[in-house]
């Protein structure tokens, strides 16, 4: 079965669907695939996470997560099956300690304390910050902050993992831990960027937007390298395949 | 450090001071909770004259220092603004009740000084017993006290969301003065011109970070309850606790220990 099953989507704001965000989008992915997603700013790659999650509804189309489509009446289904790490992590963070924040969406499952235990230790371990376990969210860098946020998702153990622009703001060796982080995680990867080299590092399969619609679906490496293709949509060569 | 970044630092710190393992912080919050609303209700029940009698409730904030490792300075420190402006509190009472009361050597100090002073004192150690509460458990057992007081859900929930939305604000005022000051580098505060689009700024900012927390609560199961794990069960030392500190108010609150210890003389 497929992960993510989308058809036909699109997606519009303002009265009457005056601003059209995203047209006719498809694309389907499937376990341990890892999508990035890229296109220029405000091209739709954020409303596009934000309907798999849930947080924008009112789409046209077909949405499914898992079989079951993304509509008010399955969002908590769907929110159990799908982490989503938002681009500005600091506000992501909510909890006085990191534990706390990992521990929160087990804890809000109805899971037990063992079994919250066991995940947020298990989503600490995964990210390699179990040394942070006990540290204050506000005493935490923002390559940490990262890393503890893609963990409170880690611990709701999703299928599916989507995340909004997470090497902005980072320094070269928190985003190479990143990278290395996000390759070993298991689930379908969704991320979404504009940092090419980033996606080329991360992902096998890449889906390019221009004005809110999908211009080329495939590998990462065919579409980073054709420039031509970029430049209509306002991207560039990533500079690691210049150099080359 | 900015003004407003200590004050939010400050926030952070008293959260962890209130994680720390001290034993006055090991106490379950229900009593401690009962015990500080108990202790405001009896201050404030003192007449305006009794300022002996208010004395000897400084002994529970004075008790709870020592034994809890509290620092008297950073207490003060910390409340410096709102002890000013209880100290504001009652200050035309010298002017309205001119009735002498007693004489200190051959000056007359009249009711309106004294209830001034029983008003001010009030004030302080209330709101020192509200530190005393805040730094010693942190929001999420006070609200579990709360909670098992059987307060309505909704009210329970909106003192911790306005927890966590007083953070959020104060960082996005901060961002907002920090940006200011970085293109105003000679000017001492923010003009009063600025003062509607800034406050404007600030409500949709700090909405829309508001609005990220809240997303990223329902993304991670939030349906509307606060879930209170790892919350100790109440023990038997726990309701020696709260009766102890109960006796001793009803004790302070019925006999005038003061004017006892005078009589003695």
């Amino acid at each position: 079965m497929k992960q993510i099953e989308i058809s036909h989507l699109s997606f519009s704001y303002g009265q009457h669907g005056s601003k059209i965000i995203l047209q006719d989008i498809d694309f389907q992915g499937s376990n341990n695939e890892s999508i990035g997603l890229i296109g220029a700013n405000g091209v739709g790659k954020s409303t596009l996470l934000k309907l798999m999650v849930g947080l924008e509804l009112g789409y046209e189309g077909e949405l499914k997560i898992e079989g079951t489509p993304v509509k008010k009446e399955t969002l908590a289904e769907i929110r159990a099956k799908t982490g989503y790490v938002f681009q500005d992590s600091e506000s992501q963070l909510f909890m006085p300690t990191v534990y706390e924040d990992v521990a929160f969406a087990p804890r809000n499952y109805g899971m037990k304390p063992e079994e919250v235990e066991k995940r947020t230790m298990k989503a600490l371990t995964d990210t390699h910050i179990e040394n942070l376990k006990d540290k204050h969210i506000y005493r935490l860098s923002g390559g940490e902050k990262k890393l503890v946020s893609i963990a409170t998702i880690l611990s709701m153990d999703p299928s599916i993992i989507l995340l909004d622009e997470p090497s902005v703001a980072l320094d070269p060796k928190n985003r190479r831990n990143l990278i290395h982080v996000l390759n070993e995680l298991n689930g379908l990867k969704i991320i979404a960027s504009h940092d090419l080299d980033f996606i080329y590092d991360t992902c096998e399969r890449t889906i390019l937007l221009g004005d809110g619609k999908i211009i080329k679906d495939g590998d990462t490496k065919e579409i980073l390298t054709n420039q031509e293709m970029l430049e209509s949509c306002g991207l560039e060569l990533p500079l690691s395949l210049i150099r080359r | 450090m900015g003004k407003i970044e200590e004050a939010v630092h400050e926030i952070h710190h008293i959260d962890a001071t209130a994680g720390e393992d001290k034993w006055l912080n090991q106490i379950h919050p229900l009593p401690k909770l009962l015990v500080t609303l108990g202790y405001i209700f009896i201050v404030v029940s003192f007449h305006k004259y009794n300022l002996s009698g208010l004395l000897s409730m400084c002994i529970y904030p004075m008790i709870i220092m020592i034994l809890g490792d509290v620092s008297l300075k950073k207490a003060v420190k910390r409340m410096k603004y709102i002890i000013l402006l209880l100290c504001f509190v009652g200050i035309a009472n010298p002017f309205l009740d001119h009735k002498v009361l007693f004489y200190i050597g051959n000056i007359g100090v009249s009711g309106g000084i004294v209830s001034m002073v029983t008003v001010m004192l009030k004030g302080v150690l209330s709101v020192t017993a509200s530190y005393l509460l805040i730094i010693s458990t942190n929001i999420e057992k006070i609200c579990y006290a709360l909670s098992i007081l059987h307060l309505p859900k909704a009210v329970v929930t909106v003192v911790m969301l306005i927890y966590r939305y007083s953070i959020v604000l104060l960082k996005e005022v901060q961002r907002i003065n920090t940006a200011y000051s970085m293109r105003a580098p000679k000017q001492k505060g923010i003009h009063h011109r600025a003062w509607g689009s800034l406050v404007g700024q600030l409500l949709l900012r700090s909405m829309d970070r508001g609005q990220i927390v809240y997303e990223s609560m329902t993304l991670r199961g939030y349906a509307g309850d606060f879930h209170m794990y790892g919350m100790k069960k109440i023990t038997k030392e726990d309701v020696l606790y709260g009766a102890a500190w109960g006796i001793v108010f009803v004790f302070l609150r019925a006999v005038p220990v003061f004017e006892l210890l005078g009589h003695l003389k």
